[in-house]
């Protein structure tokens, strides 16, 4: 067993589901099944939460049996994100809380600034505080010294599908924070990917657009359940060292030598 | 003639409309009930934009909805033809085809969509590709803003408002009965007030929205509108702008008037329309031509699309056992989500021609 811990609970599953997207309800439930994800995002921002209008779907996303993690996409302010964990934690019953501050329109970047303040505020309030951040390692670091446990930055901008932008700022994120949750949030275009960031070490991987918009989303859920399976199996088992020259498997001597020859002609 | 059958139908929306008209037109006695004011509807079918484009929808559903809208992209102009025989004003329809376009940022948006068609479509995708010049030639007033469109052949959009108040008039004409602010109730026995409703060979449920109460698994989805006026830009087709984040359109309607939409929000709640989505549907109309900047709103609209987890639509057929003297044939047709205009002929026909079955006293489900 090699568990995904996140405030203390233990989860088989390293890929974390958003809800959004999807051609219908139905098309979001299958994706869910078939990617054997046990903790789904969703946000209620423009559902009007104060009056349950999104309830419908709620009950149905709480069917599946997954964790839920409620997300505060849409705030661009420290006050609106704050009093939307507030009504999250209280509809969902989970001190839960994916934390989004958007600092930029178009491509949605975090506001590093209000995140770090934001996340100070839910966690005095007693919140579990999952930060979705970029990729810099000071940001990520003030996370850390304001409460948040676990850390969510980007692999590149929300819906991008560019996969990891930048590398050698993720690679520098899990060496000097060996000990903390990592999870990609962001960009995640294809299995490939995403896989590839289990392989560089990091705990899971978020993503919805690319399950939800694919042609057949269930298929597309199955299939990056699969490829961070292998991503983390093969982080765990230890890749090999790139090298410079090729290294025959089997050794040279004992291999008749008028194969070399063949070959030349 | 075949045997004249007597129906009532719950719900004046544009099924319950559609399916009025063409049963009196077979010589059929209807009875139709609303909860409401049918001439001041609520229903979904005010609000929406009324485009029939198969094409474009099956992007974001499956291509059981695209032979369906297909089907109905044949049924509209004959029926239209026949509505319009006695009308003072034609109901505008034009199939000019639809365009698709993406700002040169969001080019990958409009390459998605192409794929999309693609899969979904294989060899019926007739969808076009676009360079400026002829982007020019068939809309100028947006040319100048885009550098590629995709031009979706056939598309056809109508005056759904004007459609809803013509069909009235139809039935009316035709001999049906209407009855505003009767609800009927379906628990599952179709009820009016106390009284269980008798002496029908068949009852539909109309409703929409309206059966929630009693179909749990239906749902209300969100959508906002917005319309405007000017004429300083004319459009002769509906253009839809595809944004990573929003994919709305523009359909042109008659007196210079433009409706913009729509949001879609998993959401029950029909209060007014945002100020986010107002930022959005004015972003999207100021995009494709600044002039629009000093159109006048005329109108904003915000309403629920009655919809089924799989987001299709359904017809079920039940015979529910009655305190009246005879069990009542009960057809419920719902769930046509963003899809009305372009389903709800294709589904009406089918209807038609099933009724030998839902009127049969010897049929239990179908």
């Amino acid at each position: 067993m090699d568990p995904l811990k996140l405030y203390g609970e233990n989860f088989s599953s390293r890929l974390l589901l958003g809800t959004a997207l999807y051609p219908s309800p139905q098309a979001m439930l299958e994706s869910i099944e078939a990617s054997r994800c046990e903790i789904v995002t969703l946000g209620l921002r423009r559902q009007n939460p104060k009056d349950r209008d999104g309830a419908q779907i709620w009950e149905a996303i709480k069917g599946t049996g997954c964790r839920l993690l409620p997300n505060t996409a849409g705030c661009k302010t420290v006050k609106e994100a704050v009093n939307l964990a507030e009504m999250s934690r209280e509809i969902f019953n989970t001190p839960w809380i994916k934390l989004e501050v958007v600092g930029d329109d178009y491509n949605l970047q975090p506001d590093p600034f209000g995140l770090v303040e934001a996340a100070q505020e839910l966690v005095k309030r007693g919140f579990k505080v999952l930060p979705y951040c970029t990729d810099d390692l000071v940001l990520c670091q003030k996370l850390l010294s304001v409460g948040c446990e676990v850390l969510m930055p980007w692999g590149s901008p929300i819906g991008t599908g560019q996969g990891l932008l930048n590398k050698y700022n993720l690679r520098t994120l899990r060496e000097r924070l060996p000990n903390i949750p990592l999870i990609v949030d962001a960009g995640i275009g294809a299995p490939s990917q995403a896989c590839e960031a289990m392989e560089m070490g990091f705990d899971a991987v978020l993503l919805n657009t690319a399950v939800a918009k694919a042609q057949q989303p269930a298929l597309m859920a199955q299939a990056f359940g699969n490829a961070i399976d292998a991503g983390r199996a093969a982080y765990s088992a230890g890749l090999m060292q790139k090298r410079q020259t090729a290294s025959p498997s089997t050794p040279v001597i004992g291999q008749p030598f008028w194969h070399q020859q063949s070959r030349q002609q | 003639m075949p045997q004249q059958l007597s129906i009532a139908i719950a719900g004046a929306g544009l099924v319950g409309r559609l399916l009025s008209w063409r049963l009196l037109r077979l010589g059929h006695k209807v009875q139709l009930f609303d909860d409401g004011d049918p001439q001041h509807s609520r229903s979904a079918a005010h609000t929406a934009a009324a485009m029939i484009s198969p094409l474009s929808e099956v992007v974001v559903s499956e291509r059981s909805i695209y032979d369906m809208g297909v089907s109905s992209l044949a049924i509209w102009p004959r029926w239209l033809e026949e509505l319009n025989v006695s009308a003072p004003t034609p109901v505008h329809y034009a199939a000019p085809g639809s365009l698709v376009v993406a700002h040169p940022a969001d080019m990958a948006e409009l390459e998605q969509f192409y794929a999309d068609l693609r899969f979904h479509l294989g060899a019926d995708n007739n969808a076009r590709w676009l360079e400026r010049r002829d982007l020019y030639d068939m809309e100028p007033d947006i040319a100048g803003q885009f550098d590629r469109a995709l031009y979706l052949p056939d598309e056809a959009y109508l005056d759904n408002r004007h459609l809803l108040a013509r069909l009235l008039e139809e039935i009316q004409a035709l001999g049906g009965a209407c009855f505003a602010h009767h609800p009927v109730n379906f628990m599952p026995e179709a009820t009016l007030g106390e009284q269980a409703l008798e002496g029908f060979d068949c009852i539909f449920d109309c409703r929409g929205m309206g059966a929630r109460q009693s179909q749990k698994d239906l749902r209300g989805v969100r959508g906002e509108v917005l319309w405007a006026q000017t004429d300083e830009v004319q459009l002769r087709h509906p253009v839809r702008l595809m944004h990573p984040r929003y994919k709305l359109y523009i359909v042109p309607k008659p007196g210079n008037r433009f409706i913009i939409g729509a949001t879609e929000i998993e959401s029950q709640d029909r209060s007014p329309v945002s100020v986010q989505s107002m930022l959005e549907l004015c972003s999207a109309l100021y995009t494709l031509n600044p002039a629009f900047a000093e159109a006048r709103i005329l109108e904003l609209d915000a309403n629920l699309r009655p919809s089924y987890w799989h987001n299709l639509p359904l017809i079920e057929h039940e015979r529910v056992p009655s305190a009246g003297a005879k069990a009542q044939n009960i057809v419920r047709i719902n769930g046509l989500y963003r899809h009305g205009y372009l389903l709800a002929p294709t589904l009406v026909e089918d209807v038609l021609a099933r009724l030998p079955d839902f009127t049969h006293p010897q049929t239990d489900t179908v």
